[in-house]
């Protein structure tokens, strides 16, 4: 068998990500759980990086992680029905969907979007790509996530609220999934500030493991 | 004319459209507000289209809105790049039109209402070296021959040197990637059957049919 060793920093050219897609976390922020559709948003690409530092923009002092399954499509579509998405998925990687929360609860408040408080570079630490051969059940995977050693985040892709298939479908209306592109599938509860200085590891069972020092630019 | 320039399909290139809402002095308003920080979001790379393509409403929408703006592509990777050298970054531009749902942005993700698939039409690439001076540039949509929008590029809040500047502080900016500077007043509906054409002074035409989705 033929190992795929796909670069999803290169052929990534759209990051489509859900928010409040496990329930606690929801809870955890005051946030009203999503019942009807899946809440989606972006992350540009410039923000993924493979190694080296999560850069805490000049001035912001701290940053929330959220650890999440990423999921990447391999075949492209348009109007995906939930019981062919998986055909449309190509493997995985762990994904930090890092956000600075208090610039996201200011934008909210002049009602502006949350895209810089989401999407400036450095804020998508991601994992090697995982083949989806390696996955034997998508939604019984466990999330882990340390800061200096102490655990924030455990949960489990069983608990989110639209599942994998639900979620591609949904997205697939609107957006059509190319190649390549990663969809972020929301993170469980435990989320918590970091700031300079902090290190983060973090697991999706033993397929992946991922670590990320923090620094605050220093301009 | 130079017959040596490369053609720049963006549709290809680009990996990255940055809007900029919100950019446009409000003729009735004194006050500019120079100081607040440029209104920021992202359109998806699946938006594009080119002539040739409808406007797609999705099923069930009835009704969207347009926007008809200049877009700048950068050239050059840009990262902390201050205003003064900002204009090095470009390469050139687009007629693009920034098709939404609606303006309800408390009442649906931004994604959604400004990156469903075909919500960003955009005209062949122009060089940099054709346009003299980009704080002049007319911009003007109509719908089935009705103007909805007529306005000039002088009216731009943030500047093209300030957004590059801002922008790639926070993000890299990169060769292909696209900034859509923002719209002047005329904002309307288009619903199924309509037309929409725009022009950017006589630098580019464009014209695209809009279709809902059955």
């Amino acid at each position: 068998m033929a190992s795929q060793v796909i670069k999803v920093q290169t052929v990534c050219r759209n990051i489509i990500a859900v928010a409040r897609n496990y329930t606690e976390h929801a809870k955890e922020l005051g946030n009203p759980v999503p019942k009807e559709n899946p809440l989606v948003f972006g992350k540009p690409v410039s923000s993924i990086i493979t190694e080296g530092e999560i850069q805490i923009p000049h001035g912001w002092k701290e940053l929330h992680h959220e650890v999440e399954l990423g999921v990447v499509i391999g075949k492209p579509g348009k109007f995906i029905k939930p019981e062919n998405a998986m055909d449309h998925v190509m493997g995985y990687v762990l994904v930090l969907d890092m956000t600075a929360r208090s610039i996201q609860q200011e934008l909210k408040k002049q009602g502006y979007p949350w895209f810089l408080a989401k999407g400036f570079d450095t804020s998508c630490p991601i994992s090697d790509f995982i083949p989806k051969s390696a996955v034997k059940d998508v939604h019984n995977l466990n999330l882990k996530l340390t800061v200096n050693g102490i655990t924030k985040q455990n949960g489990n892709t069983k608990d989110m609220i639209f599942k994998v298939p639900d979620l591609l479908s949904y997205i697939s209306n609107y957006f059509k999934l190319e190649y390549g592109d990663l969809i972020l599938t929301g993170t469980p509860s435990g989320v918590s500030g970091v700031k300079h200085g902090d290190i983060i590891e973090a697991s999706l069972d033993d397929l992946a493991k991922i670590k990320f020092p923090v620094v605050e630019n220093e301009k | 004319m130079n017959d040596q320039e490369p053609k720049i399909d963006l549709k290809s290139i680009c990996k990255n459209i940055i809007g900029i809402g919100k950019n446009y002095k409000d003729p009735l308003k004194e006050h500019v507000p120079t100081d607040e920080d440029p209104f920021i979001f992202a359109k998806p790379t699946t938006s594009l289209i080119t002539e040739g393509s409808s406007i797609q409403i999705p099923k069930g929408w009835g009704t969207i809105i347009h926007e008809v703006e200049l877009g700048v592509v950068i050239g050059k990777r840009a990262k902390f790049v201050s205003e003064d050298i900002a204009m090095d970054h470009v390469l050139g531009y687009v007629l693009a039109l920034d098709m939404g749902k609606s303006l309800e942005f408390d009442k649906y993700p931004i994604l959604l209402i400004k990156g469903f698939d075909t919500s960003c039409p955009i005209s062949d690439f122009i060089p940099k070296s054709k346009i003299n001076n980009v704080n002049n540039l007319n911009l003007k949509l109509s719908v089935n021959g009705n103007t909805r929008h007529d306005g000039n590029t002088q009216d731009l809040i943030h500047k093209i040197p300030k957004l590059i500047s801002y922008l790639s502080n926070y993000f890299t900016l990169d060769y292909g990637d696209l900034i859509l500077t923002g719209t002047p007043a005329g904002i309307s509906t288009v619903k199924h059957g309509d037309v929409i054409e725009a022009s950017l002074e006589n630098l580019a035409n464009i014209k695209f049919p809009v279709v809902e989705i059955q």
